[in-house]
This record gives C-alpha cells, sequence and structure tokens, in this order.
C-alpha cells in the first residue's frame, strides 16, 4: 500500500479549503434573498435601467475592445518592433493598477487636456456620460483581452502562417484564413472574459462617468448605491445578476482551454 | 549564373545567426543540407523562402534578386518536419490551398492527381489530425508542389517517420520529383538521406557553412576534422615524411600511410579513411595494385542491416571497414583474427587541419 503524503494532503486541504469559503461566500449572496424579492426587484425601474444601461455598454465596449485586442494581440505575438517590450509593460499596467486610479487618470486626460478637448469638440464627452461608462470599461477590460489573445496567437504554430505566405498568400489573407480561423477559441474566451470585466468594472466608471442615479447607473454602481442606502435587496439582486453573468464567462473561458 | 545563387549571406536572429553563406545550385539539383541541431539550417531555408530579411548579402532565382521580395511573391515551396498542415482544412483543403490563389478552374482534377502520384488520394476529405505521420508530410509535399514552386525547399521532411516509412515516402518523393524536374534543397541529419537523394552537400556548423560541393566531393575530400568525422570516415593524425613524384608518405605512427594528396614534407596533417575504400583480406597479398596494405586485428564485428563494420586496431591505431554480409561469411573471421587492411593511396585524403 502507498504511504500517506502529508505533503499533498495537506496542499488539497488548503485548496479545498479556500474553495469552501468561496463557495460559502458566493452562496450567501443566494441564500439571504427570498426568490420573489428578486423577482420584484428585478422588475423595479431602476434595476431595469440599471441592467439595460450594463448590457448595453458592456456588448458595446466588448465590441471595441477585440477591435483593438485581435489586432494588438497578434503584433505582440508575432512582430519584433522598437519598444515592444515597453508597449507590452503599458498596455499590462491596467492589471495591476486600482480601478480607482485608472479612473482618475482617464478622468484627467479627458477633463482639460488638449486630447479631452479635442475629443469633446468631436462631440465625444466622457467625463459623467454614459460614453464615459463605455471609455472606463474599454480600458479596464483592454489589458485582459490583449493577453488572451497574445497567448492564443502564441499557441498557433507560426509555420502554418509561413506556409501559406510561400503559397502566394500575403499577411492579411493569411491572418484572415489561417490566424483567425485557428483563434477561434481563444476570441471567444477573450470575449466572455471581456464582457464579465466591462460589466463588473466599478471604481473607473465610478471616477470617469459619476455614479449618478439612473443616469450612469450599471449594476455595480446599483449595488453600491444601494448599499448605501441600505437597500440590501436590490444590492443582493443586483451582486446575483453580476455572479451569474461572471459564472457563465468563466465556464466558457473554462471550456475553450485558452491560457491566460 | 546558377539557377539559385546565395552570396554572402548574413542572418541574425535572437539566438540564431547565420554567417558569409554562398553557394549557388543549377536547375534539377537536389542539394542536402547536413549538420548538428542548432547550425543554423532552418534559418537559412527561411530566408530564402523569405521570412527573414538577411543583414547583409544577397539572393538570386534565375538571374533576378529576390533578397528584399515578399515570400507570397517568390514562389518558393516548403516542407517542414512537423508538416503545419491547416488543421481546420480537410486534406483537399490544404493541398488545394496555394492552387486556389492561382486558378478558378481544374484544381479538383489537379488535386486528385498530385495525390494518386502520392498515394493519398482515398485520404482527401479527412481532417489532418486523423492521418499517419506519413501521410501528413505526403500532404504537405503535395501542398507544396502542386503549385510548381520553382524551388522546393524541405526541413527535415523524414525525421519525423519510422524507417519503413520514411523509404516509401523518399522514393513516392523521388517518382514525383523526377517527373518536374524542381531544384530542392532538403535539411536532414541522416546520410542516408543524402546517398538517396542528393547530388549536392552542405555541412553547417554554428551558423556557418564548412563546405559545399558534389556528393563525391564531401565524402571523398572532406576539408575538415569535423566534415570527415560528420560523414563517418576515420581520421588519424600523421605526418609527412616523405613527398615526391606526386606521392605523400604520411607516419600516423603505428605504419606509415601513401596518399597521392600534397602536403608540404613535415607537416602535420589529418588522413581520412572512408569505411567501404578499405578492403581486407585474412592473408598478406602478394601482388596488388594497392599502395597501402596495413596488418591488423580484428576487433569487434557491428553488424548495420545488410551491411556490417569492422573494427581493426592496428597496433594503438582504430580502423572502420564497411563490407557486405556475404562478404564477412566468405571472410569466416571472428575477433582476434588478423586481418589486413589494403587501401589504395588515391582513397587516403589528407584532410585540413582547421576547425
Amino acid at each position: 500500500m502507498q504511504k500517506v503524503n502529508i505533503f499533498k494532503i495537506s496542499l488539497t486541504a488548503v485548496t479545498f479549503f479556500i474553495t469552501l469559503l468561496l463557495v460559502l461566500a458566493i452562496g450567501s449572496l443566494f441564500v439571504v434573498p427570498s426568490l420573489e424579492d428578486i423577482r420584484q426587484n428585478i422588475w423595479n425601474a431602476e434595476m431595469r435601467y440599471s441592467l439595460k444601461l450594463s448590457l448595453v455598454t458592456g456588448l458595446i465596449s466588448t465590441v471595441l475592445v477585440m477591435l483593438f485586442a485581435l489586432p494588438v494581440g497578434y503584433a505582440l505575438s508575432r512582430f519584433h518592433f522598437w519598444g515592444k517590450g515597453f508597449v507590452k509593460t503599458i498596455i499590462d499596467m491596467p492589471i495591476a493598477f486600482p480601478e480607482l486610479v485608472l479612473g482618475l487618470c482617464l478622468l484627467l486626460l479627458f477633463g482639460n487636456t488638449p486630447v479631452g478637448k479635442l475629443l469633446s469638440a468631436l462631440g465625444l464627452t466622457f467625463v459623467f456620460t454614459k460614453k464615459g461608462i463605455v471609455a472606463a470599461q474599454f480600458f479596464t477590460a483592454l489589458p485582459y483581452a490583449i493577453r488572451i489573445m497574445k497567448s492564443t496567437f502564441d499557441y498557433i504554430n507560426p509555420r502554418i502562417e509561413f506556409v501559406s505566405r510561400s503559397l502566394g498568400y500575403s499577411m492579411a489573407e493569411t491572418f484572415k484564413n489561417i490566424s483567425l480561423p485557428l483563434a477561434k477559441n481563444g476570441i471567444l474566451a477573450s470575449t466572455v472574459i471581456s464582457f464579465a470585466r466591462c460589466i463588473g468594472t466599478f471604481g473607473t466608471v465610478l471616477i470617469l462617468a459619476g455614479g449618478s442615479y439612473m443616469k450612469t447607473e450599471i449594476l455595480p454602481i446599483t449595488l453600491y448605491l444601494n448599499i448605501s442606502y441600505g437597500n440590501m435587496g436590490m444590492a443582493l439582486t443586483s451582486g446575483i445578476v453580476l455572479m451569474v453573468v461572471s459564472f457563465i464567462a468563466i465556464f466558457i473561458f473554462e471550456k475553450t482551454e485558452v491560457g491566460l | 549564373m546558377s539557377f539559385l545563387g546565395v552570396e554572402d549571406l548574413h542572418i541574425d536572429l535572437d539566438e540564431f545567426h547565420l554567417r558569409e553563406v554562398s553557394f549557388g545550385l543549377d536547375r534539377g539539383d537536389y542539394m542536402m543540407i547536413i549538420g548538428p541541431t542548432g547550425a543554423g539550417k532552418t534559418i537559412l531555408l527561411e530566408s530564402i523562402v523569405g521570412f527573414w530579411n538577411p543583414e547583409r548579402g544577397r539572393i538570386w532565382l534565375e538571374g533576378v534578386e529576390i533578397s528584399r521580395e515578399l515570400p507570397e511573391r517568390r514562389n518558393i515551396g516548403i516542407v517542414y518536419q512537423d508538416y503545419a498542415l491547416i488543421p481546420h482544412f480537410t486534406v483537399f483543403g490544404n493541398i488545394a490551398y496555394g492552387l486556389k490563389k492561382r486558378e478558378k478552374t481544374g484544381i479538383d482534377e489537379k488535386v486528385r492527381e498530385i495525390a494518386t502520384a502520392l498515394k493519398i488520394d482515398h485520404l482527401l476529405h479527412r481532417k489532418p489530425e486523423t492521418l499517419s505521420g506519413g501521410e501528413q508530410q505526403r500532404v504537405a509535399l503535395a501542398r507544396a508542389l502542386i503549385v510548381e514552386p520553382k524551388l522546393l525547399l524541405m526541413d527535415e521532411p523524414f525525421s519525423a517517420l519510422d524507417p519503413r516509412t520514411r523509404r516509401e515516402t523518399r522514393r513516392l518523393l523521388l517518382d514525383v520529383l523526377e517527373r518536374r524536374n524542381i531544384t530542392v534543397i532538403h535539411i536532414s541529419h541522416d546520410l542516408s538521406d543524402a546517398w538517396a537523394l542528393a547530388n549536392k552537400l552542405a555541412i553547417f556548423r554554428d551558423g556557418v557553412m564548412l563546405q559545399f560541393g558534389s556528393m563525391e566531393d564531401i565524402f571523398r575530400r572532406p576539408k575538415t576534422r569535423f566534415i570527415a568525422d560528420f560523414v563517418g570516415a576515420s581520421i588519424l593524425e600523421g605526418t609527412v615524411v616523405e613527398n615526391d613524384n606526386g606521392y605523400c608518405m604520411i607516419d600516423v605512427g603505428d605504419f606509415h600511410v601513401m596518399s597521392v594528396d600534397y602536403a608540404d614534407k613535415g607537416s602535420d596533417v589529418l588522413v581520412a579513411l572512408r569505411p567501404e575504400d578499405i578492403i581486407v583480406s585474412t592473408h598478406l597479398p602478394v601482388s596488388i595494385s594497392a599502395q597501402n596494405i596495413i596488418e591488423t586485428r580484428l576487433r569487434r564485428i557491428m553488424p548495420e542491416g545488410r551491411t556490417c563494420y569492422l573494427n581493426l586496431l592496428a597496433h594503438e591505431t582504430e580502423l572502420t571497414v564497411l563490407v557486405t554480409n556475404n562478404a564477412l561469411y566468405q571472410l569466416n573471421i571472428t575477433p582476434g583474427d588478423t586481418i589486413y587492411a589494403i587501401i589504395k593511396s588515391a582513397n587516403v585524403r589528407i584532410v585540413n587541419q582547421t576547425r
């Protein structure tokens, strides 16, 4: 009989302990409110507004994020260029950055700087507007999407692309015929993670777009506003909706077997 | 002017460097590149196809300089060791891929024709992942050949195949190539590929082409000790003790050998002897044209398929001899027996001391 391995058992026990703690924490979100409360809260005007705004901004941001993540991820994976290390560091920075600080940076940029003024003149005002929500979500989710896309392209054998070019196809045609179809799992993973990240963005949105009731109110803001009024039912309902979105996203992400 | 000319090519990639590579091939040549891993062989192929831009030097194809041309405009085919088949296409899709860029009609027939020649016509509807290594390699070959490239480059195309599949694929490749008169550059680490397919050979090491020439040249006249070792010759160290009438007498310690190669008297040289150039006899031959007869003792017999290597010892100097199993049977020898090694002085090659 194999001897009991204390090291293995203790590490597994720690893993289970922390998982249990998380399950309890997540579970309490679902245990505390009654189903009837949730149903009522979902149909509440504020919740409907917030849910709709979250979905619309989240979808727009996700599309924008992917439009940038695809080319940037491919460039970072395939090309050697001057300043690549610097570019990677800057692009990754928001991952480690507190959302509030990112929000502050964006607020300053889109505020009274020449960039902000130029964008304003073009009709793109981000400070305390719904467009600000999209901008905040975009910059928060972008680094995750780029990372997933880069590692997706890293896993595609560049020789398949080489062969395609030797057979007469340009770099752009090869990208369309070979790289994009082979990256479809990564694109799916990147899209769901971006969407979950967009929907859940709080700090950045709060600072850049403000947390105005029924104006720039998205789900995390609803949670925050309601908890400050002591309205637990609404707070929990938005929490549950956010949790479900993240759960679905992570579930799909795991299925795609793409590395982060 | 050569059909393909590579002139003073220098390539610098992160960990790989290629230095001063120059050679020329005529149309229909089959060049084999041999060398240890990390010698820069793949980088050379990939720069000829156009994936890497040379730091210095030029590449010419049919009299046109292509060093800065895009890969898609060069019409040079490449086949990799790992096949690099497009996984989301069927075998048909893979083979037809390059053709679709060039032609609108007749694709079906052409795919079927080359698939039949390479015996993969029954696999056209399958996905690459369901095929064996040998089948995948033939699909990769068909895909490269169907567009009639000016030049075909192959990077260790057989190294992932078992010996039987390897022989079979080699034979099919030869059949297909003969009909098309395609110029080929082929990387391999197996000398049997070179014997079976090539007429030109290049030896690479550490990003430098050590020697380029006909098969005969390199096997009979390796330029350096490394090459001689690499192509399987016995190497003896010696000093030239006499040199006249077009002969050199070389003292290799335990005996003297006569060579028709030239070296200065008193100079230290390396002598290369090819295992298949040495004749063995159990009796001292009395009247024979060969100038070198060396008394040795048989140390070991190493079977190798239909042939075997004999390991002979002349005092402390080792010689390797290749004989057929049939000859070995007729000689009826066992380790410990006295054997006379007979070598023509034309087969005693003086090798450079460099590298």
